[in-house]
């Protein structure tokens, strides 16, 4: 897999976003640890160019902006909200185009108080995907231009994607 | 003064509504808003088991149902550790690009439709049917395949498939160069497409833009490049790239994607080893997250699924290329008169069924 990846680059991105130097997973994993030392954990390679990290919710907007304009992340690609026993954690798929990278990043958020730090001005992409993960799992974004119900009507009362809710009549 | 486009208008190709501010007949602002054919596909995915699914992403859209299919089974097999015989990747790349075609020419045909060439309609949905042909000699239906099975693909290709594969890509090779020419001949469709609905470079990789209208910007990002899965590594291709970011460049790298999508088939045809098609998947899913993320026809689809030791999904979640080009869809209609929202929304190849879910 390495080796068709480099392959493709030379010849792929070479009228893409702009040239960069390499950036390799190392690379990304000690340049978060080394600004987010407290907060940046379980940082690990799933496979070639996936990487996963947990962040404190404290951190992350910050975490963002440091991604996209020191690592060259530059894409959100999916933000999922997953409900666990006791804590929601809210999943932000970020790619980096020109170092073919993408990073899974975990926030995790209590269930008295579920809401994370919008990233809709790090990303235009993030806005109505939080918009969605607000509307269907009732996490609350922070400083987001417009947080209101996307897809479910306006005056609806559930957060449908909650294990607590029951479907039917 | 606001004016609604939709939710039943010609120009929205299902149900979802445009409002447009407009001062004169210049646009001002506008809010797209999309929620009309929720479903919940998500929530109802966490009551079946992993193999009632397939049915019901293909339903996520009715235009490219393989390609969802196809995801969501990348997407389990990432979390069950599958392997997929060869013979099967090679038959699923045959499939999605030829769904890729099939998706392509439906939107040109709506696109001809948008702007006044209801002969390009006519053409276009006749050629389509070449393609759903060939896919329901594959799967026995026309538009919901049900065909990619975790570890797999239901069933071998049936006799004389190579055969007609290769007639239908020669077939619509040469159709395509008349399209060329009864499109790019019309005056009408191409003053109402060149220079219309311009789109930076930087707006549209910060807002999420992909698939065509991220292409159409001069951005050269394929993700059957640039993160290959399945067996696109070994196949000769290049994607289709286009610098001006306008509705005429939009229409021309989905015009030359078709052409691309030729070759793709034609390589995967000819290099499909023999062997097996299937290996049997296991019922329950480990505790975990499985993730796959594919070039759709409109864009990155991705699916997220955690599995909780069951023989059902704990959570699922997809992602539509649509749902988040559609968000930046202002910045495309801004400055321009109403009578672009036409082409330029058209230019997007909505489809509602994946936005909403």
């Amino acid at each position: 897999m390495e080796e068709r990846g480099k392959r493709s680059s030379a010849e792929g991105m070479e009228s893409a976003v702009g040239g960069a130097d390499d950036v390799s997973e190392e690379k990304v994993f000690r340049a978060l640890l080394d600004s987010f030392p407290a907060t940046v954990t379980d940082f690990k390679k799933l496979r070639a160019g996936v990487l996963r990290a947990r962040i404190d919710r404290r951190d992350l907007h910050g975490a963002c902006v440091f991604l996209r304009d020191s690592l060259g992340f530059e894409h959100i690609s999916m933000i999922s909200a997953v409900e666990y026993e006791g804590r929601f954690e809210v999943v932000y798929h970020v790619a980096s185009w020109k170092h073919r990278l993408l990073l899974e990043l975990i926030t995790t958020t209590p269930k008295d108080d579920p809401s994370v730090d919008s990233v809709s001005s790090v990303w235009g992409g993030a806005n109505w995907q939080e918009r969605e993960a607000y509307d269907l799992m009732g996490i609350r974004f922070n400083n987001h231009p417009k947080l209101e119900r996307i897809l479910l009507p306006k005056d609806y009362l559930y957060h449908p994607l909650r294990k607590d809710f029951k479907g039917g009549d | 003064m606001w004016i609604n486009m939709g939710p039943q208008h010609p120009m929205t190709h299902g149900l979802w509504n445009l409002r447009v501010k407009v001062d004169g007949e210049t646009i001002v602002d506008a809010q797209p808003e999309v929620g009309y054919l929720h479903r919940g596909i998500e929530k109802i995915c966490e009551g079946r088991t992993y193999t009632q699914i397939i049915p019901i992403t293909d339903r996520l859209c009715y235009g490219s149902s393989l390609t969802w299919s196809h995801l969501y089974c990348l997407t389990a097999e990432d979390l069950m550790g599958v392997e997929v015989p060869e013979r099967a990747e090679y038959i699923r790349v045959a499939a999605i690009e030829m769904q890729r075609i099939a998706s392509h020419l439906m939107w040109l045909a709506a696109y001809a439709t948008d702007l006044g060439l209801m002969l390009g309609f006519l053409h276009a949905m006749r050629d389509r049917e070449v393609f759903i042909d060939l896919l329901q000699a594959l799967s026995g239906s026309r538009l919901t395949y049900n065909y990619p099975r975790i570890g797999g693909v239901a069933h071998d290709i049936p006799p004389n498939f190579e055969r007609d594969s290769l007639r239908a890509c020669a077939y619509i090779e040469n159709r395509l160069r008349e399209y060329e020419d009864l499109y790019e001949g019309s005056r009408v469709f191409m003053m109402r497409n060149v220079g219309v609905g311009l789109l930076k470079k930087e707006d549209a990789i910060n807002l999420g833009v992909t698939g065509p209208p991220l292409r159409a910007c001069g951005v050269n990002y394929d993700l059957r490049k640039e993160m290959p899965y399945s067996v696109y590594p070994e196949i000769d291709f290049q994607p289709a790239v286009h610098p001006a970011g306008d509705c005429y460049a939009r229409y021309r790298v989905r015009m030359d994607e078709m052409y691309e999508s030729c070759k793709i088939i034609r390589q995967a045809i000819q290099k499909m080893p023999k062997g097996k098609w299937r290996v049997v998947a296991p019922r329950n899913a480990p505790v975990g997250t499985g993730m796959g993320r594919v070039e759709d026809p409109r864009g990155e689809g991705m699916m997220y699924i955690v599995g909780d030791g069951t023989d059902k999904p704990y959570r699922m979640k997809v992602r539509s290329p649509i749902f988040v080009t559609v968000s930046a869809a202002p910045r495309m209609l801004i400055g321009y008169k109403v009578a672009d929202v036409v082409a330029i929304m058209g230019g997007l190849d909505m489809c509602i069924g994946e936005t909403d879910r």
